[in-house]
């Protein structure tokens, strides 16, 4: 029988962490029409909702493989692959 | 959408058949390796729930990038500029969605060996209400999206084939190959094809990607025109652009992880860890797949400038058809390209269809038509309305109706209706089923009342003023009335974990 040991649902830093890098993924903060200075063909602003984006996946990714514990026999004997 | 492609003729109905008879070739194999898997649901639908980290995750992401993610998200981010960066945000957002839900739903799906989205609420809430109206909302929602796969599969090789091969000869083609390798093997055949149209999808994007660069010059080369021609498309959005960029990214997260075929693949899981990892890749591909597809959609603003909306729809077959005119390495190239489009539509409609096979076999025929068929036979029936259901949405793709055309767009406003039961449920023993279904219902009309109307206030979305009244209703009914202890405890043997 599989058991919950964790899940991210329940962690409250997780949700503060994701729900800060929500906010700032949506460029409101900056002046509207702003684009200079424009590095490698991408505006500053494309940078910084980028780099927003990869910090997301990062803390998905941590949350996926550091905030989900189970314990208990969990390997499938029909499965064939 | 890419119907005037010049390129194509026989190379084209070739890759058309290479690939179909490589699909078919892997259906035969599953076949003649898991004989059995037409004797149970288990087998069936979700391949005996031992998919490996590798089919696992490319289940998921051919599942969930669609032809559209080629040929409607460039020409997106050619009419919004850098808004359309949002793509890459929101594919991430999808996955993030799984957090709320995918760990407690996995645990619970293998101790009550779930099937199908449906099962889950009728483990929780009992109520036929709930269960009856959850399962046409998603069958509802993935009719309409098969629908749309099919329109575009069709578009998709008269514009590889340059029209040698008409519009509905290339639906039919496609469908029959892809009911034949989904009745072969079920989850399985799905599962290993959509291996293959991922890596497809993959190569035909980045081919994409090096052909535009290379002929029409890269990202430094468009913002340079962009910033004497087009500087709307360039600097931070105003406010209505914001918002709908807000309120894009919510639906999403809170709606797009709920796709029914997408929690198949949750049970359909060998274990935690396959799970965990196909997720954790999955999280990363947003930058590799719809990033690309943007950057090619801000190519095409200096490639082909002052389209309109209209012309601009066929962006990708415009570029296309110029690299693949270059030298015949791009044109075999764009021939992939093109092959890859393909597979993603078919990728995405197989495992579609399995799913509202699946409700409509297990959910409804084998719990309210006829509860004493065996499961042969529940497969049996689901196979046979699939072919109806396919039959009928073919006859709506090719003859749309004039009038109530509208009533096909609807997919994810009604999709999204089931979430705060779907997700408030695992959580929360003292959720008021009535409310649930109330919410569910009056969420369902006034999102699909506001999409006829095309009313969006504040700029947000209907299926997100849907959700919210749904969840308001949910979250206060709950507060209000009281759960019996009975029933209370009867939950608490279903999600204390």
């Amino acid at each position: 029988m599989l058991k919950l040991k964790k899940e991210p649902i329940k962690n409250v830093k997780l949700w503060i962490v994701l729900g800060v890098l929500f906010l700032l993924s949506v460029p409101w903060y900056l002046p509207v029409g702003s684009y200079k200075p424009i590095i490698f063909g991408l505006p500053y602003w494309g940078w910084i909702i980028i780099l927003d984006s990869i910090a997301i996946s990062a803390t998905i990714t941590y949350a996926f493989l550091f905030l989900w514990k189970v314990e208990g026999e969990d390997t499938n004997t029909k499965g064939d692959e | 959408m890419v119907q005037d492609l010049a390129f194509g003729g026989w190379s084209g109905i070739l890759i058309m058949i290479v690939y179909g008879l490589i699909m078919l070739l892997i259906g035969f194999l599953t076949f003649l390796k898991n004989k059995n898997v037409r004797e149970s649901n288990d087998e069936y639908y979700l391949g005996g729930r031992g998919l490996s980290v590798m089919v696992l995750f490319f289940t998921f992401y051919a599942t969930q990038y669609s032809g559209n993610t080629i040929i409607g998200y460039a020409p997106t981010g050619y009419r919004m500029g850098f808004e359309w960066l949002q793509s890459v945000t929101f594919m991430i957002l999808v996955i993030g969605g799984y957090l709320l839900f995918a760990p407690r739903l996995y645990v619970l799906g293998k101790k009550f060996k779930f099937i199908t989205p449906t099962d889950w609420l009728e483990k929780r809430f009992r109520s036929k209400g709930i269960t009856i109206l959850g399962s046409i909302l998603m069958l509802y929602g993935l009719g309409n999206y098969l629908l749309e796969q099919f329109v575009a599969v069709g578009q998709g090789v008269a514009g590889l084939t340059g029209g040698t091969i008409p519009y509905q000869v290339g639906v039919v083609f496609f469908i029959i190959i892809m009911l034949i390798y989904s009745w072969l093997g079920g989850m399985r055949s799905v599962a290993y094809t959509d291996t293959m149209q991922g890596i497809a999808l993959l190569i035909g994007v980045f081919v994409l990607l090096v052909g535009s660069i290379v002929y029409f010059g890269g990202l430094p080369t468009a913002t340079d025109y962009m910033q004497a021609y087009a500087p709307e498309k360039l600097g931070v959005p105003e406010s209505n652009g914001i918002v709908g960029w807000f309120s894009m990214l919510l639906l999403v997260f809170i709606g797009a992880s709920i796709y029914p075929h997408a929690i198949q693949r949750i049970f359909a899981a060998k274990s935690v860890k396959t799970l965990k990892k196909s997720f954790t890749a999955m999280v990363w591909m947003p930058f590799i797949t719809t990033g690309v597809v943007f950057i090619v959609g801000i190519i095409g603003i200096n490639a082909f400038p002052g389209l309109d909306t209209f012309e601009s729809e066929k962006l990708v077959g415009m570029m296309a058809n110029v690299i693949a005119s270059q030298n015949a390495l791009f044109y075999w190239a764009m021939v992939l390209l093109f092959g890859g489009i393909i597979a993603a539509i078919i990728s995405t409609a197989d495992s579609v269809l399995l799913t509202f096979s699946s409700i409509i076999s297990k959910d409804l025929y084998g719990r309210y038509i006829n509860p004493n068929a065996t499961e042969p036979k529940q497969i049996f029936v689901g196979k046979i309305i699939g072919i109806i259901s396919v039959a009928i949405l073919l006859v709506i793709a090719w003859y749309p109706p004039a009038t109530l055309y509208q009533i096909f767009v609807l997919k994810f406003e009604l999709l999204v209706q089931i979430a705060p039961a779907f997700i408030l449920g695992l959580y929360w023993k003292r959720l008021h089923t009535k409310s649930v279904f109330v919410g569910m219902i009056v969420g369902t009309i006034l999102s699909a009342a506001m999409t006829f109307a095309n009313y969006t206030p504040f700029g947000i979305f209907s299926g997100l003023w849907g959700l919210f009244i749904n969840l308001v209703i949910c979250v206060v009914g709950s507060l209000l009335f009281t759960v019996s202890r009975s029933e209370e405890e009867a939950v608490d043997k279903v999600i204390g974990l």
